[in-house]
């Protein structure tokens, strides 16, 4: 199984070099309604995230006397995926994914401006070719920041895994499901600060810093472009 | 030259640090005063510094006017809707010459322009109809008529400032009045309900256009606003 994921001449099965990224498209300020979204294309992973608040909890005891609620709705389109399969809004699943991207986004936003107030967070997974939590991440985060929610830090995610003796970085659809271990890191690139870590599967102690090695530098390229997204959001001409 | 800043990014700070008022946008996080939002760093000379962010939700502060709509009516206030994070509280006799046996006749669903008196984060913000130096309405009070056009804080700031040319450029067409909330709310009234009707479709498109590209928007807009109206039968009933 693992020699299929790396070719002899270093090659993963779509072309690219073990440590390399696929590309990566961001548009910011989509749609009108919502305070703040995102659209994040990486390599074939097509991701949507609308944010809305800080804004009233929809019920009084959904709220927290001094910091603002973070709530999030993870969802995958049907038709996403090779084979359609639809899931229901309770599905386990997703609710995982949702909860661990809300503790992602807990510790670096910056709560207690905004107590008994809730900020939602609606991320729709539109194509899934591997990596949807970091996809969505990097969407929530530049979401976040056109929605003006003061955060302390960007929030950067990137997966990798190991196959073969290498680590591989940003697994595509394949690769997850070819049974390595997948790592997904959610960094705070200024500081070097882990916010998550995520790991499913088993992966030896010693093959262990190698794979979170190359997961931060994928952190940092796309931080870098995400970087320049936002710069560019904002030099678009916006009256001041 | 304006530096762009990104949440987390350390803005370089003026000479005196002492002295320093950091405005929204801006905190001191670890001893370094941080980004918390991405936008333009701006500083004037009384030694402030903040951040020109673009955004849509409105967070209230002491001050500012807005526009408000009321929800709901209760004994003692008006809960009403600014757009921001919680509702406001309006109360009854924060209007000019109120009293108790004299109350305001507002419906729900009414629009008001009123100034913010309370905004404090734990609590919720309260709104008055009145300047509070004078006792007087000063513009304050129920907006009959025209309508409301939602847009960025940015757009509102701007339209605020002395010599907006939208404003400036909208006038020399034709008479209206106007009443901009810092909420991201303006309303606009005109005489008839074409000119209404294009001042709004003109300020929302506004928003998010260069600088540059209003001269042309507002020749465009003229030659609309001269276009005989034949066929034209929204002012059928006035």
């Amino acid at each position: 199984m693992s020699r299929e994921l790396l070719a002899p001449e270093g090659l993963r099965v779509d072309g690219r070099r073990p440590p390399e990224l696929r590309r990566l498209l961001t548009r910011v300020g989509l749609f009108a309604v919502a305070d703040g979204s995102a659209y994040v294309e990486l390599g074939n992973t097509k991701c949507l995230a609308a944010v809305y608040g800080p804004k009233e909890p929809r019920t009084q005891s959904a709220q927290l006397h001094d910091r603002a609620v973070i709530n999030v709705e993870y969802n995958v389109a049907s038709f996403s995926s090779g084979e359609r399969k639809s899931r229901t809004r309770r599905d386990k699943r997703l609710l995982e994914i949702a909860s661990v991207i809300k503790r992602t986004f807990e510790p670096v936003v910056m709560t207690a401006t905004f107590p008994r107030s809730e900020i939602d967070i609606y991320i729709q997974i539109l194509q899934l070719d591997g990596g949807a939590l970091h996809a969505a991440i990097n969407a929530s985060c530049l979401a976040m920041i056109d929605a003006g929610i003061p955060m302390s830090d960007y929030v950067v995610a990137c997966s990798a895994g190991f196959a073969s003796g290498t680590a591989l970085l940003d697994l595509n659809y394949i690769e997850e499901s070819a049974e390595t271990p997948a790592l997904t890191v959610a960094m705070l690139p200024k500081s070097g600060k882990l916010t998550m870590l995520n790991m499913e599967s088993r992966l030896h102690l010693d093959h262990f810093k190698d794979v979170l090695d190359l997961a931060t530098e994928g952190c940092k390229s796309l931080a870098e472009s995400l970087d320049e997204a936002v710069r560019k959001a904002c030099k678009t001409p916006r009256p001041i | 030259m304006a530096t762009i800043a990104l949440p987390g990014d350390v803005v370089a700070v003026p000479d005196d640090p002492a002295a320093l008022r950091l405005g929204p946008g801006l905190t001191q996080l670890l001893g370094a005063v941080t980004a918390v939002k991405a936008g333009l760093v701006c500083e004037d000379s009384g030694n402030r510094l903040w951040l020109n962010a673009s955004q849509k939700r409105y967070i209230p502060s002491v001050g500012e006017p807005v526009l408000a709509v009321v929800q709901a009516k209760h004994a003692e206030n008006f809960r009403v809707d600014i757009g921001g994070p919680h509702p406001a509280l309006l109360p009854v006799l924060a209007f000019e010459g109120a009293t108790k046996r004299n109350r305001p006749n507002l419906d729900v669903g009414a629009l008001v322009y009123a100034r913010v008196s309370l905004a404090n984060k734990d609590m919720d913000p309260e709104i008055e109809c009145v300047n509070p130096a004078t006792s007087k309405a000063d513009g304050f009070g129920e907006l009959k008529g025209g309508t409301v056009v939602k847009c960025s804080l940015g757009m509102c700031r701007s339209l605020m400032a002395k010599n907006s040319p939208i404003l400036e450029g909208l006038s020399s067409l034709f008479p209206f009045e106007t009443a901009i909330g810092m909420n991201g709310r303006v309303w606009i009234n005109a005489e008839t309900t074409r000119q209404i009707v294009l001042a709004a479709n003109f300020i929302r498109a506004a928003d998010g256009a260069p600088p540059s590209r209003i001269p042309s928007m507002l020749k465009a807009l003229k030659k609309r606003v001269e276009e005989t109206d034949d066929g034209d039968d929204m002012d059928a009933d006035s």
